[in-house]
């Protein structure tokens, strides 16, 4: 029998798929009645082409847009980043064949930098994942097309303080191509595309509380862009091929919704979310991992010294405590987080961390309810493992 | 005051950049410009074909980047 998320007894897996509003859902249950493709010239066409446009708007607004046509609808983040690096260096080749990463960037840009650039040049954070804009500035030179800047990072939560790295970009090279990731951030933080003087921005739905299947990609008019999926006029040529209007129907909802509570809600989880780092951090030898002072509100991953992150996500779970393992993009695969080791961290602290993200819905009985079981998953599994309490000791 | 929007067909094929230009074209008004980014080949044909056709007015296409920018003076918008 399926269990639903919202029947958990602490749901705190919100990054991964959140669990959607009331508002959401309808939206998104509407357009599943809507059978025409919004590309028709009939009289059934219209109604999800106003769906599809509908949604544009709002996340235009949420994002500061001038333009809804800016926004370019994806399968999700991960798509959206694809395209960002992979289009922008097609389209840009004369900028040069480098693009800039940092060593904490996302698995997806790093991945599809590796593959459309001819060099990658990564520049380190500092140990709680913080990006120096000298180090950026340093980093760029004649070569780069591509500067990718993460907002708030997707697993350990760090907030970077995008103007001033941006300058440091443009410093070294007035015309490179800058793309921010704010696959974490959209709908939680403000953001002004206009103000930032970037190129792209990359959106993912589970941070305004939409399917994990949806996003976008915000495009400066003229950044020059190839698109991944070609042979249709979708999305103004950037993605071809018929649009999920269900998904996008909740993605427009959802980012109606933050455009009226997206301060309120993000205080809400920032303050839980700050509960929740309190309660952790008193367990003995568990570290909270990014930034303390700069962080997503409602983003909290922990490593705890001698327990496998991915055996007390799961001991979590048993007990109706949802988190993800370490990282919610890479927890499959078994693998130390790069994020966490380019933090400089050994791997005992690497291995043994856990990702909690809250929502909407999160409510201090549940967070209370998770540094609890968290607590007692630890000691137990401490006192199992060989070696376990020990070399919790050593740290 | 005219507007002005760029129009980015770029690694798109034929029809794709007349038909993102005719949208374009659709949301602004006579006397509004459009830049259009492209480089498919075909639109130094298919652009010119496109102008005469709706009554605009091609200003000029010019080789950039691997490509063509053109630069479009709209006449009246579904004419």
């Amino acid at each position: 029998m399926a269990i639903h998320a919202d029947a958990a007894r602490a749901y705190l897996d919100h990054a991964s798929g959140p669990i959607l509003e009331p508002r959401v859902r309808t939206a998104m249950a509407g357009a599943l009645a809507l059978d025409a493709s919004p590309d028709g010239l009939h009289e059934a066409a219209r109604e999800p082409a106003l769906v599809l446009e509908g949604a544009r708007t709002e996340l235009a607004g949420l994002l500061g847009a001038d333009d809804p046509d800016e926004v370019i609808f994806t399968s999700g983040s991960t798509e959206a980043r694809n395209l960002a690096v992979k289009g922008l260096m097609a389209g840009n080749a004369a900028l040069g064949g480098t693009v800039v990463v940092a060593t904490t960037e996302h698995p997806a840009l790093r991945s599809a930098a590796r593959t459309a650039a001819e060099r990658v040049v990564e520049v380190g954070v500092s140990q709680q994942g913080v990006l120096d804009p000298d180090e950026i500035r340093n980093a760029v030179d004649a070569d780069t097309a591509i500067v990718v800047l993460h907002h708030g990072h997707e697993e350990i939560g760090t907030l970077q303080d995008l103007p001033p790295l941006v300058a440091a970009a443009r410093a070294a090279r007035s015309d490179v191509r800058i793309v921010i990731d704010a696959g974490a951030t959209a709908g939680v933080l403000p953001l002004d595309v206009r103000g930032l003087d970037v190129d792209a921005v990359v959106v993912g739905g589970p941070s305004m509380g939409a399917p994990a299947w949806t996003g976008a990609l915000w495009l400066r008019p003229g950044a020059r862009m190839h698109p991944l999926i070609e042979g249709g006029t979708q999305e103004l040529g950037k993605r071809a091929g018929a649009q999920s209007v269900p998904g996008i129907a909740a993605l427009g909802a959802a980012a109606a919704l933050r455009r009226a509570d997206g301060a309120e809600r993000a205080a809400r989880m920032d303050a839980l979310g700050g509960r929740l780092i309190e309660s952790l951090v008193a367990i003995p030898h568990v570290r909270l991992n990014g930034s303390a002072r700069a962080r997503v509100p409602g983003h909290v991953q922990v490593s705890a010294a001698g327990v496998s992150g991915d055996t007390l996500a799961a001991s979590l779970g048993a007990r109706g405590v949802c988190v993800a393992p370490g990282s919610s993009c890479t927890g499959a695969a078994g693998r130390a987080s790069q994020a966490l080791q380019a933090l400089g961290l050994d791997e005992a602290w690497t291995r043994s961390a856990i990702l909690m993200t809250l929502g909407t819905q999160t409510t201090a009985e549940q967070i209370e309810l998770a540094a609890t079981a968290v607590a007692e998953e630890v000691e137990r599994l401490r006192a199992m493992a060989p070696g376990g309490a020990m070399a919790a000791r050593g740290r | 005051m005219s507007r002005r929007r760029i129009v980015d067909a770029l690694g798109t094929r034929c029809p794709v950049p007349i038909a993102l230009a005719e949208r374009a074209a659709g949301r602004l008004a006579k006397g509004d410009v459009i830049e259009l980014l492209a480089d498919d080949p075909m639109v130094v044909v298919d652009l010119p074909a496109w102008c005469h056709e709706r009554g605009h007015s091609l200003i000029g296409i010019e080789e950039a980047q691997g490509g063509h920018v053109a630069t479009v003076l709209l006449g009246d918008v579904g004419g």
